[in-house]
């Protein structure tokens, strides 16, 4: 079986915010999955359950198709919202009681160290780190015991540009080895330079997801005017394939599904009466498909 | 369960306040203890020495470093709260502990503190006991050395409960020491029955005041005996660790 990571109907509520609303989602083997959203859509919420942290209120997940234990979690690496260690301990230090935790051999810290450009500071205590080395320490920890899965949470989170360009390329390094990464973002960049990949998640609602050509490409954003705009508006609520219908001045802007072009489009509003004064096929690019998206 | 004791250890070695406040009862109590002996009182002739005589001293050296339980108690709250500041204890769950595996973990860290310092006390006793040359058997009343090893467990694991409950340092340390107080006060509100059955009277009493020789003291009505105190004691510790496993199972990790 190729399903890694199996997510059912998993709602979370914090209080009265309703952090995650009814999030189902399956990641396969190999793929890089991209979980995408403006700050505070559930991306760290769904990674947290994911990893044993948070408790759903409703809903299930399955690692490998089975009920998720703590030896599901020994043989992911994950990172989850901020780099978390001993400040009074070296990151070699650090470092072998991860490696006790998941059980693997500490070999492997000098391993980690080198892939993340830390080894000259491996006997310096966590505290007197700067940020960007916190993350790639923490990024190293992910990485101890070589695992199959990987789960990272903002991974390029308070990294120069250099260390985004670096870990950018551990990251599509181990994708090379086909491994399987579970990968939260806000940045559309970094998502679509990794991954292959992407669920969109706003106010806890997963809005779209799948292969991140055809979540972020392939729809065509339409514009569309004639004379009744509100009979037009009504009308392109009805018709299969089109979303996102929203007013723009005096035309109407939509997107329309992969597969749908601008003939289906004008002969569907045709055969409602409507005759169409402007039909435009804007170029789609994915900063304004995923701004629509999340709009 | 040994891996998860030298996890433990892993990260508490390299951390100058376990040295500092292990370091703090290592000293006082001997000094204390020893001090004690010293004492001259021009006006009430007693022989302090005879504090070091056995079977006696088991009793008085588990008194004195009683007061000293409590510091290590601290330590344990402390310990507990750095796994909430640091995060540490989420990242342990990500990695692959569970939420069991870290109350066991701290059980067994509270253990070996007990073990640590009434294997110390043993230490003193032994070296005390013979230089002031005593005549009583060695043995007589060793049985204080388990009850302080209950004691002490027993304070840990309301340091355990209150850090699990609190999880902020500063706080969880305010609340273990002004626990002790607002259980001294209620003992006083609540009658006597009852009183003598709070967790702490409980724990605290299992090291009784010595009476020293030579004193004719106003024979105190003793309601609980040992025993029973110590098995009370060894329920509340279950408990204090239970509900802590509990407080913790169902709250998110943080």
């Amino acid at each position: 079986m190729n399903e890694i990571l199996s997510i059912n109907n998993v709602s979370k509520r914090y209080g009265h915010v309703k952090a995650l609303n009814n999030v189902s989602l399956q990641i396969n083997k190999g793929e890089i999955y991209g979980i995408l959203g403006p700050n505070g859509s559930g991306k760290t919420t769904t990674l947290g359950i994911i990893l044993g942290a948070l408790n759903p209120d409703m809903g299930s997940y399955s690692w490998n198709g089975n009920r998720p234990t703590k030896f599901d979690r020994k043989k992911i690496g994950s990172l989850l919202e901020t780099p978390n260690f001993y400040p009074y301990l070296s990151a070699r230090q650090n470092l072998s009681i991860a490696c006790k935790i998941k059980g693997v051999s500490e070999n492997e810290v000098d391993r980690v160290l080198t892939k993340l450009d830390l080894l000259y500071r491996a006997d310096s205590k966590f505290k007197t780190f700067s940020l960007g080395m916190k993350q790639r320490l923490a990024i190293a920890s992910a990485l101890l015991g070589n695992p199959e899965t990987l789960v990272l949470d903002e991974p390029s989170n308070g990294l120069d540009p250099q260390g985004i360009a670096d870990i950018r390329n551990v990251i599509l390094d181990l994708a090379n080895q086909g491994k399987t990464i579970i990968m939260a973002s806000h940045i559309l960049d970094e998502v679509e330079k990794i991954c292959t990949h992407v669920a969109i998640l706003k106010l806890g609602n997963l809005l779209t997801y799948g292969p991140i050509e055809s979540v972020l490409n392939n729809q065509a954003k339409v514009v569309v005017s004639s004379e009744n705009i509100v009979l037009l508006e009504r009308v392109l609520a009805q018709i299969d394939g089109v979303s996102h219908v929203r007013k723009n001045g005096d035309k109407l802007s939509l997107i329309l599904a992969t597969g749908k072009d601008g003939a289906y489009l004008n002969k569907a509003l045709f055969e409602e009466g409507i005759v169409v004064s402007e039909i435009s096929i804007q170029k789609s690019d994915l900063e304004s498909n995923f701004l629509e998206l999340i709009k | 369960m040994l891996k998860l004791l030298k996890i433990e250890y892993k990260k508490i070695i390299p951390y100058s306040t376990f040295w500092v406040i292990f370091g703090l009862f290592f000293f006082f109590t001997p000094f204390f203890f020893y001090g004690l002996g010293q004492i001259k009182l021009d006006s009430f002739p007693i022989d302090f020495t005879a504090i070091y005589h056995f079977p006696e001293v088991w009793n008085n050296i588990t008194y004195i470093a009683s007061w000293f339980n409590l510091l290590i108690g601290m330590l344990l709250v402390i310990l507990v709260c750095n796994e909430f500041s640091f995060k540490t204890f989420r990242q342990h769950v990500i990695d692959g502990q569970s939420k069991s595996d870290f109350i066991l973990s701290k059980i067994l860290l509270s253990s070996s503190f007990s073990f640590l310092t009434t294997f110390y006390l043993f230490l003193i006793v032994g070296i005390l006991g013979f230089v002031s040359g005593s005549d009583g058997s060695f043995l007589t009343d060793i049985k204080y050395l388990l009850i302080y090893f209950v004691q002490s467990l027993g304070y840990m694991s309301l340091g355990l409960i209150i850090a699990i409950v609190i999880r902020s340092s500063a706080l969880a340390i305010i609340m273990f020491t002004f626990s002790i107080f607002f259980e001294s006060v209620l003992s006083y509100l609540v009658p006597d029955a009852i009183a003598q059955f709070l967790p702490l009277e409980i724990i605290s009493n299992l090291t009784p005041v010595p009476t020293p020789k030579g004193i004719q003291v106003a024979v105190l009505v003793d309601a609980i005996p040992l025993n029973t105190s110590l098995m009370i004691a060894g329920i509340y510790i279950l408990a204090f660790w239970g509900i802590s496993f509990l407080t913790l199972s169902y709250k998110d990790v943080k």
